[in-house]
């Protein structure tokens, strides 16, 4: 049955169409080039990335190193849950995370219904949308951003791109080596409803909040712009 | 779905009288076109946004068997099974083989306009699987035993306390208040959280199929479709063979149109891109992946004069901006799709002869051509239909006779205006005491609604003309 369907629609689709070589095909796609990005909201790549979190209903927070961000992790577990746990994917990154300095126990792996926090540390961040980048895997289980109450998610200043299309070079270059990933997710906010009397409702499925830390030194002032010149949220 | 678009006009009328959801519309019809309007400007140049991916739309359906070809051998390659399906019952029993092959028993199904298009629900049940629906709007209809009045809020006609009652009966659960948004939210993530985790196939559709790496992108706020696609060992996408494009940034330009167009969002909370099952080294995603591309019509359309409407995002954005659809509400149209892009595709994918009121169903106002990202142009192609029901005879010949009569009428222009002239003094005469009619012989559609307003003096406008020419010549 398939094939035939396959066959005949194809055999429709060429009639219609007058045969060009492939090669010019793909000048004329390059000819048409890219869409604009969205208008930035602050000149600043890091500015710009940190308010679109916010707007996001994201939460942020600035982290000099790794140490720092250890000490952020532990501070929100314990406020938010009283917890020391954590569950997070077998990156290399994570692994060589001063955790005992922080308090914090993580759990190497992929995520469980119930775990309350789970961390991924993000591939990419997009300035121009507030998403981060993540590719599945067993350095990020796709579960990880789904399944827990709080996504908490690690991402480097250099790894904040301007657009998405910036964005799409770096994941064309990160895959070229090692593969192309089984799932490659932009996140953008906690998981969100809006079906009932278009009142929207955080954690609607996935998680109820979405907790971004900065890694790498970013002037405090930067945060303080993001939010409106509020000063830091957290 | 069954097909009750015949009915359009009962059933328009009977939404009209509702009037709790007339105004629970009416408030749709205000709030997302301002929250559109709002994330449009934010954006920057929106409408060259908009003609860029026409073109990029333009040069792949110029181009579209190369693209598919490409879409299928990479799908192919990262481990998919890719199978093209010609119409609704074939998609149907491409899925339940599926399932069955891995006998499996219950489903979780992402939003898909595709599978409601094809009534897959209703086969899979008959056969005995349990299927989910988990979006939170295709839940709340699903359990009421309801159809999706509106392509992007599939709830949106239900108020808090409907849907309160419905859970209250479906879900045993002991006493509860359920009184506001977030328990409502909150009880349906427990009781769908479970279905997650037990499910033995996901389905989800596909906002874009993307050539260059054989993968498709899901836009979600809700994350349940990311669920269906990363929790249960089975994956299928549901989709048709024309969403492809070329490049994953033709992919962003999309999801940048259809994310402000749809909601006013500048993102929404889930974009994923999906490429096969897991990889050697995966601790999880599904095992198997299907792709499912479903014809139904689409290569007839392609290859007819409605082509353009093949490049619809399903951002709804032409239903919120429509009076008719406002007025009426989507369950009057009788199908999967409503409104102005409903009204099009309705009589394309099945037949105008069963759908033809439903272009007549445009007062020709052109919002839903002003704000439609795709940029297709519904008027003319709403038009076009009405040019078709014409031609095919499909008006009941009191109406097409009272149409010749009317085009005769204008072909004599001095008979025209004595004849509207002399109804207008009459109507003012006959009305001139309560300034309106309750009921009036020939208009008892207009009159059931509303009060048809009398003629105030002064005559029809060409005669007010006519006689300001004559009294102040030289100034007119
Ligand atoms: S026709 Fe245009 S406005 Fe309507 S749903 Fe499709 S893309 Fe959106």
């Amino acid at each position: 049955m398939a094939e035939s369907v396959r066959a005949e629609l194809f055999a429709r689709l060429r009639e219609q169409e007058t045969s060009v070589a492939p090669e010019q095909i793909a000048r004329a796609l390059a000819a048409l080039g890219h869409a604009q990005p969205a208008r930035a909201t602050h000149t600043d790549l890091h500015t710009a990335f940190l308010a679109n979190v916010l707007a996001n209903k994201g939460t942020v927070e600035l982290a000099r190193d790794r140490g720092a961000a250890v000490q952020a992790i532990g501070r929100y577990l314990y406020q938010r849950f009283r917890t020391h746990k954590l569950v997070a994917g077998n990156d290399p990154r994570l692994a060589a995370m001063p955790w005992r300095d922080g308090g914090v126990l993580p759990r190497f792996g992929a995520a469980e219904n119930g775990d309350s926090a789970a961390l991924s540390y993000a591939r990419l961040g997009v300035a121009e949308t507030g998403a981060i980048v993540t590719y599945t895997g067993r350095a990020n289980p796709g579960r990880n951003n789904l399944l827990p109450e709080d996504h908490l998610v690690l991402i480097n200043r250099e790894d904040v791109v301007s657009t998405l299309e910036d964005a799409w070079a770096r994941i064309r270059h990160d895959t070229a080596a090692s593969g192309w990933p089984r799932g490659i997710q932009f996140i953008a906010g906690p998981s969100s409803t809006a079906d009932v009397e278009a009142q929207l409702v955080m954690g609607a499925h996935g998680p109820r909040r979405w907790h971004v830390i900065l890694v790498g030194d970013t002037p405090a002032e930067v945060l303080a712009q993001a939010s409106g010149g509020v000063g830091a949220t957290s | 779905m069954k097909l009750a678009s015949n009915e359009f006009m009962q059933a328009s009328s009977a939404a009209l009288l509702e009037e709790d959801k007339a105004q629970r519309r009416s408030l749709i019809g205000q709030f997302l076109p301002l929250a559109r309007d709002a994330a449009a400007s934010a954006y920057g140049d929106f409408d060259g946004l908009r003609a860029h991916l026409k073109r990029v739309r333009r040069h792949t359906m110029a181009h579209l068997s190369h693209y598919l070809e490409q879409f299928e051998e990479a799908a192919v390659q990262h481990g998919n099974q890719v199978h093209f399906v010609a119409d609704a019952e074939q998609l149907n029993s491409k899925v339940l083989s599926i399932c069955q092959a891995h006998s499996a028993r219950r489903v979780a199904k992402g939003k898909s306009m595709v599978t409601e298009e094809t009534g897959l629900n209703e086969l899979l049940l008959k056969a005995g699987l349990d299927v989910l629906e988990t979006d939170l709007g295709e839940y709340i209809i699903q359990q009421a035993g309801e159809t999706p009045s509106h392509i992007v809020g599939p709830a949106l006609h239900k108020s808090l306390a409907e849907i309160r009652q419905l859970f209250l009966d479906k879900h045993t659960l002991g006493d509860r208040d359920l009184e506001t948004v977030s328990e409502v939210v909150e009880e349906a993530r427990g009781v769908l959280r479970e279905k997650f985790l037990a499910a033995d196939v996901g389905i989800i559709g596909a906002n874009a199929l993307i050539a260059e790496h054989g993968t498709s992108m899901l836009v979600t706020n809700e994350g349940n479709g990311d669920l269906c696609a990363n929790l249960p060992p089975v994956l299928i996408v549901c989709t048709t063979f024309e969403r492809v494009l070329p490049r994953a940034e033709d992919a962003m330009a999309l999801q940048r149109l259809l994310v402000r167009s749809a909601t006013g969002q500048p993102q929404t909370c889930y974009t994923s891109f999906y490429t096969g099952p897991r990889r050697e080294d995966d601790v999880d995603g599904p095992l198997e992946t299907h792709i499912i591309l479903l014809d139904n019509r689409r290569s007839d359309i392609l290859a007819s004069d409605y082509s353009e409407m093949l490049d619809c995002i399903r951002c709804g954005a032409c239903l919120n901006h429509c009076p008719i659809y406002i007025g009426v509400g989507g369950h009057a149209y009788g199908w999967v799709y409503p409104g102005p892009m409903g009204s099009v595709l309705t009589p394309l994918l099945t037949s105008l002869e069963q759908a033809h009121h439903l272009p007549n169903a445009c007062t020709s106002c052109g919002r839903c051509a002003e704000v439609c990202p795709a940029n297709i142009p519904l008027p003319d192609l709403l038009r076009d239909l009405r040019q078709d029901e014409s031609v095919q005879q499909l008006k009941p010949a009191r109406w097409r006779n009272g149409l010749r009569l009317h085009a005769w009428l204008l072909r004599h222009p001095g008979l025209y205006r004595n004849l509207t002239g002399w109804t207008m003094s009459v109507l003012g005469l006959l009305g001139k005491r309560r300034g309106a009619f309750r009921r009036l012989p020939f208009a008892g559609g207009w009159t059931g609604q509303r009060d048809f307003p009398a003629p105030e003096g002064g005559g029809t406008f060409m005669r007010q003309y006519a006689a300001r020419r004559r009294r102040g010549g030289k100034r007119g």
